[in-house]
This record gives structure tokens, sequence and C-alpha cells, in this order.
């Protein structure tokens, strides 16, 4: 009870500035009447400063000359308004959406004769999954030796209404494709720092996995992203959740539902037949996949800034066919199900030096995946039915990039796939890791447009044994259209 | 159990305690030097940009979300010109009241009138704002009407203190208007200046300071062999000062300076982080004692 008593004077002091919000009509009008006053004396006040400023131009007798652009000269006279202006002076497009097209596209050499991207996107991993769709659909990454033309990338951005924002990213290849990268809408007026994001769109999973291929450092992805979840990264469709308290540390606190069309990660057997014969189920309904991220940030001042975070993923239905050749000639198949897990840990520090234009500016961006897929076989070859096989590869890339000189960027990369790249449950196998070794150099002549010029050393081990060393070498463009778009952290 | 009812009450009426302060993130010291000279004790600050930056090549920090999260107005200059960041952190700092349009979005630019409106929105015209020039900061009668608006926001949003904003505003702009005609006289015979970039317009153009050329070919593009050849060719023999700031690349400014024998001046565009109104003039006022004399 004495307790009690102790915390009654604070409960007091905190109730203090509530009586304020009472007020009853009469005080609504007086405070009109009031505001009214307010305005008028505003409005004097502001013509008052141009009377007294015209008087000081008189007094400095005749106007000097000037030689400014005649632009500069059309100053508008216009009264000052007699409220403040609420929104924003901005060249947004009225209700159009901000719109801008990306160009993205290269000339390419390696020396395995342009199997380059073909070779890394299939790394050594004991997971099967996405294999059979390798040659399939668009991918960011492919490029043969010579010139390619990565992708044309239109983003569309608008204010749906006071309630919502939406945007969508269509991405076009050199055959003229379109792919559907993102389409989504999402929640301006939450309260409690809650947004709601539906649609299609990339999952905040991670630190890169967000990132459309202009926004990369490095003209092509990491192996760990490109083996682990391919080449659109985790993409799929439904539902985030976030959550922003207001705690004096930045936190973010983000969760997805997602319907799991995933090439890579919670991947299915599309073909029935192929399923049956296989003994795999049909897919489960939707949704099948989901991920959970916490993002924090300690305020550094204005020069530094570090983000750490760490990510799961979690999909609770995984098909693949291990002892698949190229013919899928039956016999030797086996199919896998089960479920996919992945983990994922990220650190992000920028440094923003004074000097103009990126000169001295410095990022570091590392990031460290493991997949673990706990899978039993179904059927197939008969050997091993009902076998547990728990198939873990990890992936870590660390990349650095530093202003040399203003408007020009040198980015360092180191990446691999596999420390850990292992078999377990009926079988317990072991497998090397892959690597590579990325340098590049990037000038940004204005922040609309970018040529980078990238070297990497590979060393890739295959899936049908052994490895293979080669160089690559990159000459990039990215040119960017329309709207500034501002990039997140 | 009446203990646990007691604890829980207090914290659920803690937030409410740090009501009684309005809490204010300014884009750039500016805008916080007006929320700091007409706002005073009342409101909490955050400035997101330090003076020393380009606030059109800024990058967003969380550090940013997590000042506007709780933010009752944040006020920003605006016309485009943290664009590149500051819509992005509004947006993601999941805070609906500070959304443009709404009460507690304040825009500098939107309150005065706009130099350079119109123009072509053409980027090989350089990085180009067909809504005006957003560098209205260095114009001290402007930022004196953005005062008085600002005064009419912060009423609105705490009424309670209504009449020391009013106040406050009035007297920022009395002093500004006390400084104009001791600056215009200073002024008057000023030789011209090479700026830069067209940063100073607003200071040039309310003091009728002759603007005699500028470094950047077009805005945004740094100074080109060529361009400094033109600009010499056309201005030799003339008077002038070359300007540029403290984020500005010096060999450009120099390089001029010495073809033409001109002073070099370089001056920080945004006032100190802590300015209130009278820091804010000391800072104009080094402008203004740059922009002065013969020029030698």
């Amino acid at each position: 009870m004495g307790r009690v008593l102790a915390v009654f004077p604070l409960v007091c002091t905190a109730l203090l500035p509530l009586p304020a919000i009472a007020a009853d009509n009469a005080e609504i009008t007086v405070l009109r009447e009031e505001l009214d006053l307010l305005r008028t004396d505003y409005e004097r006040r502001i013509s008052d400063l141009e009377r007294r400023l015209a008087e000081a131009e008189l007094a400095q007798g005749q106007p000097a000359v000037t030689t400014l652009p005649a632009q500069a000269q059309s100053e508008r006279q216009g009264i000052a308004a007699s409220r403040p202006v609420m929104g924003r002076v901005s060249s947004g497009n009225a209700f159009n959406p901000q719109t801008s097209v990306i160009l993205n596209g290269n000339y390419y050499y390696d020396d395995v004769d342009g199997t380059g991207a073909e070779l890394l996107s299939g790394a050594l991993q004991p997971s099967q999954a996405g294999h059979a769709h390798a040659h399939e659909g668009h991918a960011h990454d492919g490029a043969e030796n010579g010139f390619n033309f990565s992708e044309a990338e239109l983003a569309f951005s608008a204010s749906v209404d006071p309630y919502f924002d939406a945007a969508t990213y269509l991405a076009i290849d050199s055959d003229g494709e379109v792919d559907l990268e993102e389409a989504w809408f999402s929640t301006r007026r939450l309260p409690w720092g809650l947004q709601f994001k539906g649609g299609k769109f990339y999952s905040d999973f991670g630190y890169i996995n967000n990132q459309h291929p202009h926004q990369w450092d490095f003209s092509n992805q990491n192996l760990a992203y490109l083996n682990l979840l391919g080449d659109h990264g985790l993409q799929d469709t439904g539902l985030q959740l976030t959550w922003l308290p207001d705690w004096p540390l930045y936190t973010l606190l983000g969760t997805e539902l997602l319907q799991g069309e995933q090439e890579r990660f919670g991947a299915l057997i599309d073909d029935g037949d192929e399923r049956e014969a296989l003994d795999l189920d049909d897919a489960d309904d939707g949704p099948r996949l989901w991920t959970a991220y916490l993002k924090v940030s300690p305020d550094l001042g204005f020069d530094h800034a570090l983000q750490l975070g760490a990510s799961f993923a979690h999909s609770r239905q995984h098909q693949e066919i291990h002892g698949a050749d190229h013919d899928h000639t039956a016999g030797a198949e086996q199919g896998l199900e089960g479920d996919a897990d992945l983990w994922g840990l990220d650190l992000v520090y920028k440094y923003d030096n004074q000097a103009p234009y990126g000169h001295r500016d410095f990022k570091l961006q590392t990031e460290y995946l493991r997949s673990i897929k706990d899978l039993d076989i179904s059927g197939g070859s008969e050997a091993g039915i009902g076998s547990r096989r728990e198939l873990t590869t990890d992936g870590l890339y660390v990349q650095g990039l530093y202003g040399v000189a203003p408007r020009w960027q040198v980015a360092l990369r180191y990446d691999t796939l596999g420390p850990t790249n292992q078999v377990r449950g009926g079988e317990r196998s072991d497998f090397d890791s892959s690597q590579r070794w990325t340098a590049a150099l990037a000038w940004l002549p204005t922040e609309f447009s970018l040529l980078r010029l990238q070297y990497e050393y590979s060393d890739i081990q295959l899936q049908t044994g052994g490895s293979e060393h080669f160089n690559a070498l990159w000459l990039q463009f990215i040119m960017s259209m329309g709207t500034h778009g501002a990039h997140a952290f | 159990m009446l203990l646990a009812r007691t604890v829980w009450l207090l914290v659920l009426l803690l937030p409410l305690a740090a009501w009684g302060e309005l809490k204010v993130v300014s884009s750039s010291s500016s805008t916080a030097m007006l929320v700091r000279e007409i706002a005073g004790a009342h409101v909490g600050l955050t400035v997101l940009a330090p003076p020393d930056r380009d606030l059109h090549l800024l990058q967003v920090r969380p550090s940013m979300m997590r000042a506007l999260r709780g933010a009752d107005l944040v006020t920003a200059l605006g016309a485009d010109l943290e664009q590149g960041w500051l819509p992005l952190a509004i947006q993601q700092a999941a805070n609906p009241r500070i959304l443009p349009g709404r009460p507690g979005y304040f825009e500098a630019a939107a309150q005065v009138d706009l130099l350079q409106v119109g123009g072509r929105a053409d980027r090989s015209l350089g990085d180009v704002h067909p809504v005006g020039n957003p560098h209205i900061n260095m114009d001290p009668l402007r930022m004196a009407q953005v005062g008085l608006a600002l005064a009419q926001r912060l009423a609105e949003l705490d009424p309670q203190h209504a009449d020391d904003y009013h106040a406050r505003a009035g007297a920022f702009g009395d002093r500004v208007a006390g400084r104009l005609a001791t600056w215009q006289k200073e002024l008057a015979s000023a030789p011209g200046v090479v700026s830069y970039h067209l940063d100073v317009l607003y200071l040039l153009q309310r003091f009728k300071v002759p603007l005699l050329g500028v470094l950047e070919p077009v805005p945004g593009v740094p100074p080109t062999a060529s361009h400094l050849k033109g600009l010499t060719a056309s201005l030799t023999g003339r008077q002038g000062v070359i300007l540029y700031t403290t984020y500005q690349s010096e060999s450009a400014p120099k390089s001029l300076g010495r073809l033409l024998g001109w002073r070099i001046e370089r001056l920080q565009l945004e006032p100190p982080l802590h300015a209130d109104g009278g820091v804010y003039l000391e800072h104009i006022e080094r402008w203004v004692r740059a922009l002065a004399g013969d020029g030698r």
C-alpha cells in the first residue's frame, strides 16, 4: 500500500496535461475568433514587411543594373498566402504516377565460352531445386559473350488515395518478354507505426533481397542469393506487416505471409505426371511460405550509419528430384519432399563524407545465408524410400564500396557458396565450396547514369564433379530516365 | 492487485507526460533555425542533415526514420531539394501525421514565391528543377515570411503557445526588416558574382547584386575547362567575386580566381547546426560581406 501511495503523485503529474483536451462549444467559438484575429494580424505583418522593404529599396536610390538570367527576373509578385500552405512544391506528376525507365545492358566476356552465368547459378550444392528451370524465363544475370541487354525496368508509383500507396515494376528483356517484378499497395495511415503491404513484391528478408539489379554495386548477384534463392531472390505474392515502434533505438520488425511460388527455396515440381511417378504430393494450398525479420540501427550521428539485421524464412512444402539426368529418363530418379528453413544475418555500414559526389564515401555490406531443407524420399528409384535427407548449404558475401574521386567508385567483393555444404540423415556426404573475387570500377557522371567495368575470378564446384576456374569481364551501363528514384538505406 | 493496476496505469500514462512538448524534426539547419527562433523551449527539435552537406545528394539513414517516427511536425526547405531522401524517410517512418498535405508537414518553399519557376524539364540541361529554385534559405526576407507561416502552423498544432509563436515570428520579421536597409546600402555598389551553382540566387536577387556567371555549365555538372575559358574570356577586365560553398570542389573557383585576379569566398550555404535567428542573421551578414567590396 505504501508503494501505491508513493506512485500516486506520479500518476497525478502524468495526468496534468489532460484537462487541456476538454473544450466545450463556447470555448471553440472563442478560439475560432482568436484564430481569425491572428490571421488578420499575420496578413498585416506580411504587408508591413513588404512596405518596409519597398521603403528600403527607395532609400537606396536607383535600382542596380543586374544581369540575372531572364528566368530569375520573372519573379512572380504574389501576395503571401493568408494560411500556411499544407502541401509541398514538387515536380511529382499531378495525377499521373511517377514514372521511371531504367536501362541496363552490358558487354560481357568470359573464358569459358560464355557459360559463366550458368556455372555461377549452378554451383554445387546437394539441393537440386530449380535446376530444371535453369534455362527458362528471364534471368537477371544471363549474359552471353558479347553484347547483352539485360532489361529495361519500368517503374510506376503513386498515392492511390489518402489511405494507400501503390507501385508497379516491370522488367522487359531483350526479346521483349515482360516480367512483373513487383506490383503492390501499401497503407499510409495505420497508427502505432504499423504498415501493411500486399501484392507481389521482393521480400524484405535480408538486405540485398529487395534491391532491383540496377541498385546492386556489381553487375551480377552474389553466389549466396543466386544459388539459395535464385535469379529473382525471394520474390513472391502475399502480405507484409511491419512495425516501427517509437523507441529510442531504431527497430523495425516485419513478417510476411507468401504464396510460395519459388524456384529454389520452397520449390515445387510443376509437372503432374512427374509428381505422380515420384509419389510427390500435389501443391498444398497457399500461403506456403512465411518470413520474419528484425532490423536494428543505432544513431551514430550525421556521418555514420550502421544497420544490423536478422531474418528467417520457412517454407512448409518443398519438393525436388534427385538423380535426374538431362533427358529425364526414369529409373534413377528420386522424389524428395519436406519443408525448408532459411536463416539470414546482415550488416551494412555507411560512411558519408562531406566531400561532394560520393568522394570518400564508404560502404561495407555483408550477409550470411543458411538454407536447411528437411526432406524425405517419397518415391522413384526403390532404394531408400522413406529415408530422411537434411540438405544444408550456406553462403556468404562481403563487399565494400569506396568513392576514390568525385563520381568514381571502386568496389570489391568476396562471395562463397557452401562453406557448409552437406547431406545428413540416411546418407552423409560433404561437398566443397565455390568462391569468387570481384573488383569493379564505376563512373557516375550524374545520379542518373552509371558506367561500370567489372572483373571477376571464379572457382566454382560443378554438379558433375570437379571445379572450373574462370575469368569474366563486364562493361555495363545503367541509365535512368524520369523521376529521381530515392534509394532506401 | 491494486499495485499491478497502478503500475499499468502509470505505463499507459507515461507517453502523455511527453505530450506537453511538440516534437519537431527539421530537414536542415535552415528551417531548424526558424523553429528554434519561433518555438524556442516549447518544442523538442531534431535536425536530419548537417549544414556542411549538399541536401540534394544526401542519402537516407535509419536514424532519420527513428526521428520522424514520433514527430508532430517536420519542416523542410522543399521544392524537391531534399527529394533524394526526405520523402522516402517520411514514407518509411510509419507516421501518418507528417505526410505531405497534413498539418504535420511544413514546406518552406510552399509558403513563398520561388525564382526560376517553369523552364524545360529536360535533364540534358542538367539537374533542373522546373518547380523553382529551392535555395530560399539565402533570402532573409523570404525566411521571415516562412517564419510567419511556421508560427501559424505551430499555433494550430499547439494552441496553448499560439500567442508566443506569433509574437516571436513577428519579432524575427522585424529584425530581418531592420537589417535589410543596412545590407542594401552595403551592397549598392557590389561588383557582381560568379557562383559555383545557382544556390545564391535569392540573396543576389534580393539585393540586386549582378550575377556574372555560373561555374557549372548546367546544374549538377562539374565545371569544364572550356566553360572556364568562356567565362574568363567574357569577364576579363571586370571586377567581381567568386563564390562557392563548403561541399563544392575548390579547383574550378581557384583557377578562375587566378585567371581573373578576383577574390574567392568559400562559405557554408546552411547556417550553423545550432543556429537561431540571431546566428542566421550573422550567417547572412558573412555572405553580405563576401559580396561587398570592390572584388580585390
